[in-house]
């Protein structure tokens, strides 16, 4: 056989089209994606950046379905500073702050048809106890008055204690969500709660199926307008925002717990602009520029003061198209004490002449500093390299790294840097829980301490009189300013992008029914 | 002979991987028992956690006794658990290896098919318009990102024309984009390296004899030419398989495929030890034992090639 060009062209097509020819075959034998039936009406199907980890993991479930599929007893009014009744319809502190005893209401009942009653609230506490860190440090004991009013004993007298209860983890589950039935140290199963949505089906990796929670719609006098609600894990942010354009999936929504997994901020307008809705809330969650306060230069207020002069917020909120707000506070304006703490000139203001001065009264000039960046964290690669260049623009030397995540986690841990980008605050929920974790002097994740901030910190958390608490927030937010003990760049966003067909509105996507708004996305109204 | 001494130095190469992977949790400064607690509650542990934990884990026995307890462990697929799932490591990377294993092999045959055409026909018709093609084809293949051709490909196929999936594992609608992607630079990088192998063969003189002889040039190419220049083609095929873990981590993530590639970058980042130890040891086993079937092909690609002389 001669192997002529003709013949060559011949074999190879007619290989490429046996080829395409089986792919087609396959293409047209299969109409569902990963197990799960899609397109019909009543079923919506969402894109999420992170795994729902309904099988539980070191922090227990994700935090979609502790939004969602679990409720807290009390939940958090930002604006007002106030704790509201919602599992439990009222509750008492006593032992100043070491006991909590909580009415629940009656008639509220998990997905599984069973109600909820003081021995699931003792489960929760008792599980939490036993298999989860916030549970070790928090709980030492529950006891049950009568069916429907439990008393939590805290290991410490704090105020603390009654802002724990709306976090995320301490959400209330069933005894039937561990295996055997209501065992403290049984195996995690999947979580039964009272919230919205159960789940219906799980693949780890892959994807989550809801439906709704008949008895919470029958709760708040509401019908279901959905048979499912398919949550596809889509890792890559751009594949997300494909996934939506292509119709595939017909929401995006940000990770609940804020800060990364977010659908790109230089999307929202293009998706805007072709007809997507996107409902935005600015959130409590600010990235700030962390110090490592203990060594040279940043051990000095003074270093800090040129670094806080020389940003201009404003520019780096271009970096995320503007959709995120410049923070001249530490928090958004309707965080508690804010509004006072404006008043008094607290605010962080961009003064490049006057950082230069600083720098070159206090000999900072050409002073080598190392910031650190995590790779993965693709936004704050960009709002690193904005710094550089301006805290090069005043006199610094600032040597930017970005390192691979275990490398950035081995260089924090060990004090290896001068600056870094890191968050503080969170949703409305965490607002105290990351005073905490960020300030407290105690804590492992602090981003900054001093003798002032440490008792201020410590004084708030203790406070039970919400007055008391705003003059001491004031304070502190005083302190942390005077001190420049962070540097706060910008206030985050949640986002929940839909396409046209759905018909979703702000106060749904942000508000329970009875009109608490919460700083994640809820999915009761899709 | 030749097999016991392959299959020996095998062995010793495996026992360098184990040890390896077992280094791989004394690698990081601070005690283990302290870091898996603080990975495993978030916080600092206290110093009689540590101590239980040490004495629980066996961490307080002589290194040689733990490495040796952890190797015989390994050889029967126990890993031990994760330090982050609530799960043994061995189910973990199982129901990942699937996954990994569809993917792998569909680009593997797709750009090997590919390749040898390309690589081929571009040494046969050197110079013409073919093999300018291919070679761009392949430095393209070489220079473009897989992240980046995934998304186009998605913007495409997906976004624009709705033919096929934009992300989701497992199916063969799902497989087109991921193998397309991976295919391209796995497949030029190929092509280039038989393109190369078939030229050199071709300009050897038993070539300009057997065509002297008057065989036909496809005889001359795929008979003579092609199977001389397997061996280090083959070669450098067993080389990618290595790629069966690790190649696929940017179009696993792209297209949200649930592979091996992504289980090691989360268990890289999480730092979780049982899961990148288990990982690293059985890549090294599986690359040891495709070098060594490999090694005993060479005697049927080429007869000539006789072990043990």
């Amino acid at each position: 056989m001669k192997l002529s060009r003709r013949n060559f062209m011949k074999y190879a097509s007619a290989t490429t089209a046996t080829l395409l020819g089986i792919n087609l075959l396959g293409c047209s034998s299969r109409q569902s994606t990963g197990g799960v039936e899609i397109g019909k009406l009543s079923t919506v199907v969402m894109g999420y950046g992170k795994d729902h980890k309904l099988k539980g993991g070191k922090w227990g479930i994700g935090f979609f379905p502790k939004v969602n599929t679990l409720e807290k007893l009390v939940e958090y009014d930002l604006e007002k500073d106030e704790y509201k009744p919602f599992l439990a319809e009222k509750w008492e502190v006593e032992n100043g702050g070491k006991s909590i005893t909580f009415v629940l209401k009656k008639g509220v009942k998990f997905s599984d048809g069973d109600e909820l009653t003081a021995d699931a609230v003792k489960f929760t506490v008792l599980w939490l106890t036993a298999n989860h860190p916030l549970g070790q440090e928090t709980f030492e004991s529950a006891d049950v008055v009568d069916d429907y009013t439990v008393t939590i004993h805290y290991k410490k007298a704090e105020f603390l204690n009654l802002a724990k209860m709306a976090e995320f983890h301490m959400s209330i589950m069933s005894p039937s969500s561990v295996s055997p039935k209501g065992d403290v140290k049984g195996e995690w199963v999947l979580p039964i709660g009272t919230g919205p949505l159960k789940v219906a089906d799980y693949r780890e990796g892959e994807y989550a199926v809801y439906e709704p929670n008949v008895y919470w719609y029958e709760r708040f006098g509401l019908e279901p307008n959905f048979e499912k609600l398919v949550v596809k894990f889509i890792k890559d942010e751009d594949t997300r925002v494909m996934a939506l354009r292509s119709g595939e999936v017909d929401c995006l929504s940000d990770y609940c717990h804020g800060g990364s997994d977010y659908t790109p901020r230089n999307q929202l307008a293009p998706l805007r602009q072709d007809g997507y809705k996107v409902f935005k809330r600015g959130e409590p969650l600010t990235w700030v520029i962390a110090f490592n306060y203990t060594k040279e230069p940043f051990n000095n207020v003074n270093a800090r003061k040129a670094v806080d002069l020389a940003v201009d917020r404003n520019e780096v909120v271009k970096i995320f198209n503007s959709e995120v707000y410049p923070a001249e506070t530490l928090f958004i304006e309707k965080a508690p004490g804010i509004k006072e703490a404006k008043a008094q000139g607290i605010v962080y203001k961009p003064n490049p002449d006057e950082a230069r001065r600083i720098i070159k009264e206090k000999g900072y000039s050409n002073l080598n500093v190392k910031l650190i960046v995590d790779k993965a964290q693709g936004d704050q690669i960009l709002v690193s390299q904005l710094v550089q260049e301006k805290l090069n623009d005043v006199g610094f030397n600032v040597e930017l790294e970005v390192l691979e995540s275990g490398a950035y986690k081995e260089k924090r841990d060990s004090g290896e840097y001068d600056m870094r980008l890191y968050y503080i605050g969170g949703t409305d929920r965490r607002f105290y829980m990351r005073l905490y974790w960020r300030f407290h002097p105690e804590t492992k994740w602090k981003v900054y301490e001093s003798e002032r901030t440490g008792n201020l910190c410590k004084k708030i958390l203790g406070e039970f009189d919400e007055s008391k608490r705003r003059q001491l927030l004031v304070e502190f937010y005083k302190a942390v300013y005077e001190e420049r003990g962070v540097v706060p760049l910008y206030f985050d966003i949640m986002t929940v992008v839909t396409s046209p067909k759905m018909d979703m509105t702000w106060d749904e996507t942000f508000k329970w029914p009875n009109g608490y708004e919460v700083g994640e996305p809820l999915f009761y109204d899709v | 002979m030749y097999v016991v001494r392959r299959a020996v130095q095998a062995v010793i190469t495996l026992l360098g991987v184990s040890l390896i992977s077992f280094s791989l949790l004394y690698i990081f400064p601070g005690d283990p028992a302290e870091f898996i607690l603080s990975i495993r509650y978030g916080y600092e542990p206290s110093a009689e956690d540590v101590a239980r934990l040490r004495e629980e884990l066996g961490l307080n026995r002589p290194l040689v006794t733990q490495y040796l307890d952890w190797l015989s462990r390994a050889l029967r697929g126990d890993f031990g658990m994760s330090w982050t799932e609530p799960k043994a490591v061995m189910p973990l990377i199982l129901e990942r290896a699937q996954a990994s294993a569809e993917l792998f092999l569909a680009t593997f045959l797709i750009s090997i098919f590919f390749a040898f055409v390309l690589g081929i026909l571009s040494s046969i018709y050197r110079d013409r318009w073919i093999d300018h093609l291919t070679r761009m084809f392949s430095m393209l293949g070489i220079s473009i990102p897989s992240f980046w051709l995934g998304l186009v490909l998605i913007w495409i196929f997906s976004v624009n024309f709705h033919l096929l999936p934009a992300f989701g594992c497992c199916g063969i609608k799902h497989l087109v984009l991921p193998v397309l992607t991976w295919s391209f630079s796995f497949m030029a990088i190929k092509t280039r390296f038989i393109r190369a192998s078939v030229i050199e063969e071709l300009s050897k003189e038993y070539i300009v004899t057997a065509r002297s002889k008057g065989l036909a040039e496809s005889a001359v190419v795929l008979r003579h030419a092609l199977r001389n220049a397997l061996i280090p083609i083959v070669t450098y095929l067993s080389m990618s398989v290595s790629h069966l873990i690790v190649g696929s981590i940017m179009v696993e993530v792209v297209f949200s495929w649930e592979g091996l590639g992504t289980l090691l970058v989360k268990s890289v980042f999480e730092r979780d030890f049982p899961v990148v130890q288990a990982l690293v040891f059985l890549s090294g086993v599986v690359m040891i034992s495709v070098n060594l079937v490999v090694d005993l092909l060479y005697t049927v690609i080429d007869p000539r090639v006789k072990y043990g002389e």
